[in-house]
């Protein structure tokens, strides 16, 4: 699939740090790491029915990037879109604690988050080209 | 009582979204903690039981990055009570002109701009919290 673009769509969850990195993680790969190659999806928007995210999950591959293991980008992608290509959970890769400890803003954010971003990013790129590898 | 929830949209494509989701952080964080705390959209939306009792039936102020107000939708679609709707294309219609980042990191002028928005949201939730009293 040298041509192909790659959907990501990441949880950003509220309520606790995983959503924060997720998020972060999500945008370095799109602007960075596999800049024309990703897409980043709006999740609230693609559950709220946002066509233009919707149409593109179905014709092209999805990565879910979820912060917890309650898979919420996942699950949202396999109702409205039918296949999820790969996901990501940050819990499996940083440990549920990291995960579920207190969102921090992004004027706090250290080197330690940044280099557990760097962590999930490389996650993400390793899957997508994987799929682009197909 | 319970903590009014105050729910941003988190969306990831704009700055508008990351200032959402600041503001919401900084009232539940900094600014009216003992009154507020926020919820997760995502799994809100998932329309899960438990996701459902976070927002169901309580008092919530959403914080919408765009005119397609995921947020306040997707709160009233779980049931949840939405007192007030901010939407920071609204606030930005203020500050013509002004770049505020993008959906990454905020520039200088885009946190005055999501500190003050914050501001307003903290003054609506005491207003809230007062009324339920």
């Amino acid at each position: 699939m040298p041509n192909v673009q790659i959907g990501v769509l990441s949880c950003s969850g509220e309520e606790m740090l995983g959503g924060t990195l997720a998020r972060m993680a999500t945008r370095k790969v799109m602007e960075k790491l596999r800049i024309g190659r990703v897409v980043s999806l709006c999740l609230p928007l693609y559950i709220a029915g946002g066509e233009e995210e919707r149409n593109f999950a179905k014709e092209f591959p999805v990565i879910s990037v979820d912060g917890c293991d309650k898979s919420c980008a996942k699950i949202a992608t396999l109702k409205y879109s039918g296949e999820v290509k790969d996901t990501v959970i940050i819990s499996e890769l940083l440990g549920k604690d990291v995960v579920l400890s207190k969102m921090v803003s992004a004027r706090d954010l250290t080197d330690v988050h940044y280099k557990m971003v760097d962590i999930i990013a490389e996650e993400i790129c390793k899957k997508v080209d994987a799929i682009v590898a197909e | 009582m319970s903590k009014i929830k105050v729910v941003p949209c988190s969306g990831i494509g704009k700055v508008f979204g990351l200032m959402a989701r600041e503001s919401a952080l900084r009232v539940t964080d900094v600014l009216a903690s003992d009154i507020c705390e926020t919820a997760c959209l995502a799994h809100i939306v998932s329309g899960d039981d438990e996701a459902r009792a976070k927002v169901e039936g309580l008092n919530c102020i959403s914080v919408d990055g765009c005119p397609a107000l995921c947020a306040a939708k997707s709160i009233k679609a779980s049931g949840g009570i939405v007192k007030a709707e901010f939407r920071v294309v609204d606030i930005m219609k203020e500050h013509r002109g002004k770049n505020a980042g993008d959906g990454t990191a905020l520039s200088e002028e885009g946190w005055i701009i999501t500190d003050d928005l914050a501001d307003r949201i903290a003054a609506k939730a005491i207003e809230i919290a007062k009324e339920v009293e």
